[in-house]
């Protein structure tokens, strides 16, 4: 009974942990499918998101040796993730013209080292801003979980796998049955023909980076009552999300979502039952054995070059 | 775009071949590695507070040897090359006596570079190892893990009568030393922890190892963690599972960071600690400046400093000069200097402090419990 | 003859170069004495020491990166499996240096190998990938299993080297010697592109379909330059753990990774003296930015996307380029290169090609639906056919891109079914596309030498002579003088050229041309005739698909009409045209109707 208890608990934290990686995915997924980039930097767009709900929690303490002074903003927790929120979508904006814009006719691999310099300077910018202090942010619900059969719900963790089910539910809606969603699709599949076909490519893109600034965003807000806020915070979670991104199909949405699951599980059973210190290489030798054996990911087409 | 690029380059090795050791007259400058920028930043921030703080006492007292001390800061970048690299400009610069790192593997990285340089250099890394090497020039201003893992052993097993043991470790070399030594510390006592586990820094689950310490039945934990958020979310975690298991952990949980993080988590939780500002007058004083300074707590990141600042004002003064043998020799023989941390007294191995404060994390706030001075091996 | 015109060209480039070779070796020589003219600190010999070893593993990124194109994310690690064989070896095991040296090399080699391999399915975001979780699962091992790797403790105590008896305690004395050998390594690898190897790298990294259907064993050359990439990576990490005598596995980390990179991207990745730049930049500016204090590494960042945008061709590149601009235009090549031998034996009755019931299929469309073709030696065969009715796939399936369904291909009696293109290329299958698909940074003589370097190529071995023939196929199709551009500069017509000429290095038994007019005003297309009508004289098989019906009415002998997947008619061009099944097909498809010039 109580093995049973276990094995659920270990599956509940695996779901948890792989929504996560599945929500910071589905930013991913946008961004490969509009630009055929990998986003380096989409996990600091969880942590940006963290530190937006600190700034407008509890402010910012500021940096004396750089002259930075701190200021303190007390709002409440509804409108703070709105006003992060706005800041996301800002900071959205300003890295499509910043990191991805000036690249956009050149191959993937400048783009790519443009997120990583990026992903480094927002991290380094932060802490400058905030001292390297991790911070402690108060959960959505003013309940901290409840335990069922011997089994523990985190009430964080249960809104997590809410928003993700509402996030791909929204996005699917989006892409699928409104005007823009289609353009989006459009723009995505063939950008020269969205052009030829009067869609402001363009335009296109910064939306889809703004979108998934602040998806990203969300999704460290989500996390940030649990794992706290701090510089690190989204630097693993990206790479499991990419890792899934992968697992699932490249620039799959459905695939996304799944792989992230399924490295969460694997991840937490893994750990569970062979070894916790080796817990982040399972992920990563799933991806290995994926790519040697289903190299187009679990939902993707296989794909042949044109000659 | 080549020539400005060979200019700066030889302006940058000329800078550095040529700046001979020039010590203005009026002042002793005393360096200071540490790590401003990377993972590790948090802590290079209240290092650099409490060695400045222990400066300003010192200049205001009329400086050493009647010159006023500064103090000159570089950065490791939270790296092994960085401090090497720091350390050996500090060096270069001509500074009579550095303070070093707090982290174990950093101080590992510069010790050969301080054998070479022969000047006194301080440090905070706990693994035992470091002053046995045969460097004369290392000296340890807190307590070593030896020491933490019989001072958690004694107090588990003597006071608390607790028999389970689960060990809970970083698997950072920190994490791995002190999770070797309490083995060993339990050993003395015939016991055999019935659960040893590791994780790798920055988890963001700890339900495998909750789930196993239920499972072995363990009646007290010891942990050895290096990150703040790790301590927070295991702390929550284990509550959330039901487990009221008792917990001594080394400084870690102790800190305003991971108090901080894990809120009622972390509540009855003992800890061990070099620095506690209830266990003397001087620790009480101590922590009163640097609140009324910083506006923050003192923990064990300054504390060390500020002694290791006023012990090196002290020996150069008794050294009547900057000579690094003289001031190394009187160094060893400080004993008895009651710094922030406890009373020091130098072995011939640099290792100044023997002892650790137990204290308790009671609704958010430190109690000191007991001082457990020259456990038994 | 063929001396006369090879030799003055290719010294007429080396000497341009020599004034600034002259610099460099200035440089290059005076660096590791300064300590012992100068007093240096440790500070200083640390800053040359790190310099030195990081530079090693970045001229690895060179190969891998900036000669192959395949991103390598894990650097760091190939670096750490060097300094790890030397720590363990000489501290843990008790082994002599240059063993473990051997051993790490050996290890690191493995283990690029094992990375190449995985290229054989994947690259670019894959690539990157694989090499990340190459990376953290080689630091969680370095960390966790302690009683091999002595764990996150790390490795104290290192010594440098002996060399023929001689302790290289004094760390000038070791530096001297670690810059002699990285000026080896950078000799190397300033060598390498000019070699077999390093022009099928470059090959790949340019176009990689292209060079694989050209006879270049694509996988085994991105696996070569893998483990190149590695193993240089390996020496540096040797020749740090000695230097500084103390690793633990925070040194080899994933961001040790994205240094190298950066650093390799900020001198430019085409040159290992771009890396050296590059390296000792990365290693400088955090010294110089020091007074940034904790921005610096937000500076940093910064500069990384900057270097992205507006140094594309990292800092090397610019000097070199502005360099160029100074120096005089490229002397075009004047006189003749030998005549191009073509060595086809009298024509036999075997066909050069067969077809047999030939089938492609993608999922529910069957783009050729079981096509028999039989290409006769010393003729020129056309495969014409509406939009979609399947000519480009055949062409592709002969050539191998695509695996057919069903049916099997025979080249001169021998089946190719199942081999890869590049095997079909070494047998003799020469192949132009439609749209042009050149190594558009390669100079349009190197272009050729690629083509002519196919296995069983027939003919002498060596440098030379591949020279001599790539100049002879140029001076064949018309541009010899042409030779020294780089082929991105030429225009399109001379770019086609370019390709055929490729094609006519190899000593093809057999030319498959796809729409070889397509992009040509009419007085090119007229040019291409007359070639086409010289090939054809020389004896060569061509077979070729085309949209423009004169063209194809104008050198064919034999004609072979597709539609929808399947054979429709076949002949001389006068019957094919007045085939009824033909001229419904082609209602109003305006066969005739050149396209206009892209």
């Amino acid at each position: 009974m109580e093995a049973l208890a276990n094995n659920l608990q270990v599956l509940f934290q695996g779901l948890a942990l792989g929504s996560i990686y599945a929500l910071v995915a589905l930013g991913f997924v946008l961004i490969i499918r509009a630009t055929n980039v990998v986003n380096f930097a989409q996990g600091d767009f969880a942590m940006l998101g963290g530190y937006a709900m600190i700034l407008f929690t509890v402010g910012m303490p500021g940096n004396p040796e750089l002259h930075i002074p701190g200021f303190a903003v007390h709002v409440p927790y509804g409108v703070a993730i709105l006003l992060a929120a706005v800041v996301m979508a800002i900071i959205g904006l300003a890295f499509n013209y910043g990191v991805y814009y000036p690249l956009r006719n050149r191959s993937f691999l400048p783009v790519l080292i443009s997120t990583l310099g990026a992903s480094i300077f927002l991290q380094n910018t932060v802490l400058a801003l905030f001292n390297p202090q991790p911070r402690p942010l108060d959960k959505l619900f003013n309940i901290d979980g409840v335990t069922i059969g011997g089994v523990f719900l985190d009430s964080q963790y249960l809104v997590i796998l809410v928003f993700t089910i509402l996030a791909v539910a929204f996005q699917y809606f989006f892409f699928e049955h409104t005007l823009i969603g289609k353009k989006l699709q459009a723009t995505s599949q063939d950008k020269d023909m969205a052009r030829l076909l009067g869609i402001p490519v363009t335009l296109m893109i910064i939306i889809t980076f703004v979108y998934s600034a602040v998806l990203g965003g969300l999704a460290g807000m989500l996390v940030a009552p649990i794992l706290f806020v701090s510089i690190g915070m989204g630097s693993t979670i990206a790479l499991k999300a990419f890792a899934a991104t992968i697992i699932g199909g490249f620039g799959d949405v459905a695939g996304a979502i799944v792989g992230g699951i399924i490295i969460g599980v694997i991840e937490s059973f893994a750990a569970y039952y062979i070894s916790v210190p080796y817990k982040d290489a399972y992920a990563f030798l799933a991806l290995f054995l994926v790519l040697l054996f289903r190299p187009q990911g679990i939902f993707g087409e296989k794909v042949s070059e044109k000659a | 775009m080549r020539r400005l690029f060979l200019g700066c380059l030889a302006t940058s090795i000329a800078a550095a071949v040529l700046s001979v050791p020039a010590l203005a007259a009026d002042t002793i400058k005393i360096g200071l590695v540490n790590e401003t920028t990377g993972p590790n930043a948090e802590a290079g921030v209240y290092t650099v507070n409490g060695a400045r703080l222990a400066l300003e006492e010192i200049n205001k007292a009329g400086g050493i040897l009647g010159k006023q001390v500064e103090l000159l800061l570089e950065d490791n970048q939270s790296t092994n090359p960085g401090t090497v690299l720091a350390y050996s400009k500090l060096a270069g610069e001509g500074v009579p006596a550095v303070i070093g790192p707090i982290r174990s593997t950093q101080t590992q990285a510069i010790s050969p570079s301080v054998a070479k340089a022969g000047i006194p250099t301080m440090f905070g890394g706990t693994d035992p190892s470091l002053t046995h090497t045969g460097n004369p020039w290392l000296f340890r201003c807190r307590p070593n893990d030896s020491f933490s893992s019989l001072v958690i052993a004694d107090f588990g097993v003597n006071t608390l009568k607790l028999k389970k043991w689960a060990i809970v470790h970083s698997t950072d070399a920190f994490g791995t030393g002190g999770m070797n030594a309490l083995v060993q510390a339990l050993k003395a006592y015939d016991i055999t922890p019935v659960l040893v586990q590791g994780y790798t820094n920055n988890s963001q689950d700890f339900t495998p190892i909750v789930l196993a310490i239920k499972k072995a039945g363990a009646d007290v934990i010891g942990s050895y963690m290096t990150n703040s958020p790790d301590v927070g979310i295991f702390a929550k975690q284990l509550r959330q599972l039901g487990l009221t298991t008792t917990w001594i952990g080394s400084p870690s949980v102790i800190t305003e960071t991971a108090r901080n993080l894990a809120g009622p988590g972390l509540y009855g939780v003992y800890g061990i600690a070099d620095f506690t500002p209830g266990a003397s007058p001087e620790a009480k004083a101590y922590a009163d400046k640097y609140k009324a300074k910083y506006n923050l707590e003192a923990d064990v990141y300054s504390s060390w400093a500020y002694d290791a600042m006023n012990i090196l004002a002290r020996a150069i003064n008794q050294a009547k000069g900057t000579n690094p043998e003289a001031i190394r020799k009187a160094i060893l023989a400080t004993c008895g200097y009651k710094g922030v941390e406890g009373a020091y007294c130098f072995d011939e191995n640099g290792d100044g402090l023997s002892g650790y404060n137990i204290v308790r994390n009671d609704n958010g706030q430190i109690a000191f419990i007991k001082h457990i001075n020259n456990p038994k091996k | 003859m063929s001396d006369a015109a090879a030799k003055p060209v290719a010294l007429a480039r080396a000497q341009n170069n020599i004034p600034s070779l002259i610099v460099l070796a200035i440089l290059a020589i005076a660096f590791p004495l300064v300590p012992y003219v100068l007093h240096v600190s440790d500070y200083v010999l640390n800053i040359f020491m790190n310099s030195v070893s990081y530079t090693m593993a970045v001229l690895g990124m060179v190969v891998v990166l900036g000669y192959a194109g395949q991103i390598n994310l894990a650097q760091a690690a190939f670096f750490g499996i060097g300094a790890y064989a030397v720590g363990l070896g000489t501290v843990v095991w008790g082994l002599h240096f240059w063993v473990s040296f051997v051993l790490g090399l050996g290890a690191a080699a493995i283990a690029g190998l094992v990375l190449g391999l995985t290229t054989l399915r994947l690259g670019g975001h894959y690539l990157a990938m694989i090499t990340i979780s190459f990376q953290q699962i080689f630091d969680l091992v370095l960390t966790n299993w302690i009683d091999v790797t002595r764990g996150p403790d790390g490795i104290p105590g290192i010594e440098p080297p002996a060399l023929f008896g001689l302790h290289l305690t004094d760390k000038r004395a070791y530096l001297l010697f670690s810059a002699g050998v990285l000026y080896l390594l950078i000799w190397f690898v300033w060598w390498l592109p000019k070699t077999r190897l390093g022009r099928a790298m470059r090959a790949v990294r340019d176009n990689e379909l292209a060079a694989e259907t050209i006879g270049v064993h694509t996988l085994r050359t991105k696996v070569i330059a893998f483990t190149i990439s590695a193993v240089l990576g390996g020496i540096g990490g040797s020749f740090y753990a000695a230097g500084f005598s103390y690793i633990s596995p925070d040194n080899f980390s994933f961001l040790r990774s994205i240094e190298f990179l950066t650093a390799v991207l900020l001198g430019g990745a085409q040159s290992p003296f771009g890396a050296a730049l590059g390296t000792v930049l990365i290693v400088l500016l955090p010294e110089w930015l020091r007074f940034l204090k904790s921005l610096y590494l937000a500076v940093y960042g910064l500069g990384v996307i900057l270097i992205m945008v507006f140094l594309a061709e990292g800092i090397w590149g610019l000097l070199r380029n502005t360099f160029q601009r100074i120096r005089k235009p490229i002397a075009p090549v004047i006189g003749a290169a030998p005549a191009l031998n073509f060595d086809i034996k009298a024509p036999g009755e075997r066909p050069v090609l067969k077809l047999e019931n030939l089938q492609k299929h993608f999922g529910g469309l069957r783009a050729v639906d079981g096509i028999d073709v039989e290409v006769a030696p010393g003729t020129v065969h056309a495969l014409i056919g509406p939009n979609g009715s399947g000519k480009t796939t055949s062409l592709n399936v002969v050539n191998g891109i695509y695996r057919p369904t069903a049916g099997r291909i025979f080249l001169d009696g021998i089946d190719v079914t199942q081999m890869k293109p590049h095997e079909r290329a070494g047998l003799g299958m020469g192949r132009t596309f439609q749209n042009i698909r050149l190594f558009p940074t390669m100079s349009a003589l190197e272009n050729v030498m690629v083509g002519g370097q196919r296995d069983n190529n027939p003919m002498e071995a060596g440098r030379e002579a591949l020279v001599t023939r790539a100049l002879s196929a140029l001076d064949f199709v018309g541009i010899l003088d042409r030779a020294h551009m780089i082929v991105r500069n030429l225009p399109y017509g001379y770019q086609r050229l370019v390709e055929i000429a490729r094609a006519l290095a190899a000593h093809p038994k057999l030319l498959l041309l796809d729409e070889p007019g397509a992009g040509l005003n009419q007085a090119e297309k007229q040019e291409l005739v007359g070639l086409l009508k010289r090939l054809r004289g020389h004896g060569l098989t061509l077979f070729l698909i085309d949209h423009d019906m004169g063209l194809v009415e104008k050198v064919s002998d034999k004609i072979t009409v597709l539609n929808f997947g399947k054979k429709i008619a076949e002949g001389t061009p006068q019957e094919v045209l007045r085939h009824p099944d033909v001229i419904a097909a082609y209602l109003g498809e305006g066969p005739t109707n050149a396209p206009a010039r892209a």
